[in-house]
């Protein structure tokens, strides 16, 4: 059990340390897991994705941890866990005390300024990509809550949690609503 | 010195809400870090989202430690990390146990659709922040050409070309050096 532990720490390790995104380590994971070590079928893979993109924060550490913990229960999750946060860890934690060190330069600064233009294009391919993504969907249902949420974070100062917390409301009062008119028919 | 707890106790609500993609986390790092605390100001906020994209790893976990680093030293960093992954991991765990039982949960699929309406709507409002401060940085009196022609010849060439996004933005930042450097 420990050596497949320690298999699982390595591999997450070293895929967090090449891939750049979490999206891109899901395909390295996948690529691992199921060809190379064949520890999970392809289809099982598919939908530990599909739960580890349920999940919140970073997709690459909750899928790791999905793996681990369906190869060998909580050891396995953690060792996986940490093989992902180590190597982004480490890597911050030197550029933290170069971007102390630099950012007062005034030419770094103009790149930095640069740099911005750039991430608003790339914010803005982002959330065109969301929203088309909620335009397939097709239901005015989500479109309000799109409206709703852009209200109220323009409008109000309240927090962002209770708008979460709203949401998920929400979403359990329609999953009932509906199964209720299921089991009218 | 800002208290380590109170460090992790941000970002455990940071990683707890952040459903819908890495970028999902931007709006709620402004929230916790500029509005709610006033840790960072909304220019190193902005900055912090460029390094995230020139650094290797999952956005979320680089710009914790990051901000984590900065506010207070390595403990900062360690806090602000473990604080954005504990609330994914453990319903991570949640959902995979639940899941080797059930298979499908109808209020789960139903509930990540509605956060994920949320953050695009989240993330749209930030990224009117950042346009009005890139394009307009001294008020409305004032407009940077540069920074709008930068940005809407970026958008088209990750539109038409889908290059790493990394690439456009070192461009920009040289761009803009050179344009410096020449006009001085």
């Amino acid at each position: 059990m420990f050596k497949k532990a320690w298999l699982l720490f390595i591999n997450t390790f070293f895929i967090s340390m090449s891939a750049n995104s979490g999206y891109a380590m899901l395909g390295v994971i996948k690529n691992r897991f199921v060809n190379k070590y064949r520890w999970f079928s392809k289809e099982e893979m598919e939908d530990y994705i599909a739960l580890a993109q349920s999940c919140p924060g970073p997709i690459g550490c909750s899928s790791a941890m999905i793996i681990g913990y369906r190869s060998c229960g909580i050891i396995g999750a953690l060792s996986a866990a940490l093989g992902v946060i180590i190597p982004p860890f480490i890597m911050m934690v030197l550029v933290t005390f170069f971007y102390t060190f630099i950012s007062t330069n005034q030419y770094v600064r103009i790149f930095i300024s640069g740099m911005q233009a750039g991430v608003c294009a790339m914010l803005l391919d982002v959330v065109l990509g969301l929203f088309s993504g909620i335009r397939k969907m097709n239901k005015p249902f989500y479109f309000a809550i799109v409206a709703l949420s852009f209200l109220y974070v323009r409008l109000t100062d309240f927090s962002i949690f209770y708008l979460a917390l709203f949401c998920i409301g929400t979403a359990i009062i329609k999953t009932l609503m509906i199964k209720r008119k299921v089991d009218e028919i | 010195m800002i208290p380590v707890w109170k460090i992790f106790l941000s970002f455990l609500k940071i990683g707890g809400f952040a459903f819908g993609g890495a970028y999902a986390v931007i709006p709620l790092i402004e929230e916790q870090m500029v509005t709610n605390n006033g840790w960072m100001t909304f220019a190193e906020f902005s900055d912090l989202v460029a390094i995230d994209e020139l650094t290797p790893g999952p956005i979320i976990i680089n710009s914790s430690t990051f901000i984590g680093m900065k506010l207070a030293g390595v403990p900062g960093a360690v806090a602000a990390t473990l604080g954005c992954v504990i609330p994914g991991g453990i319903v991570a765990l949640m959902l995979i146990s639940l899941y080797s039982r059930y298979k499908e949960i109808p209020v789960i699929s139903e509930i990540i659709k509605i956060l994920k309406c949320m953050s695009a709507a989240l993330i749209f409002s930030v990224l009117l922040k950042m346009l009005m401060s890139a394009v307009f940085p001294e008020g409305l009196e004032s407009i940077n050409i540069l920074s709008l022609a930068l940005m809407i010849t970026s958008f088209y060439i990750l539109k038409r070309f889908k290059t790493n996004p990394l690439y456009v933005m070192l461009g920009c930042g040289c761009i803009n050096m050179l344009i410096y450097l020449i006009t001085k």
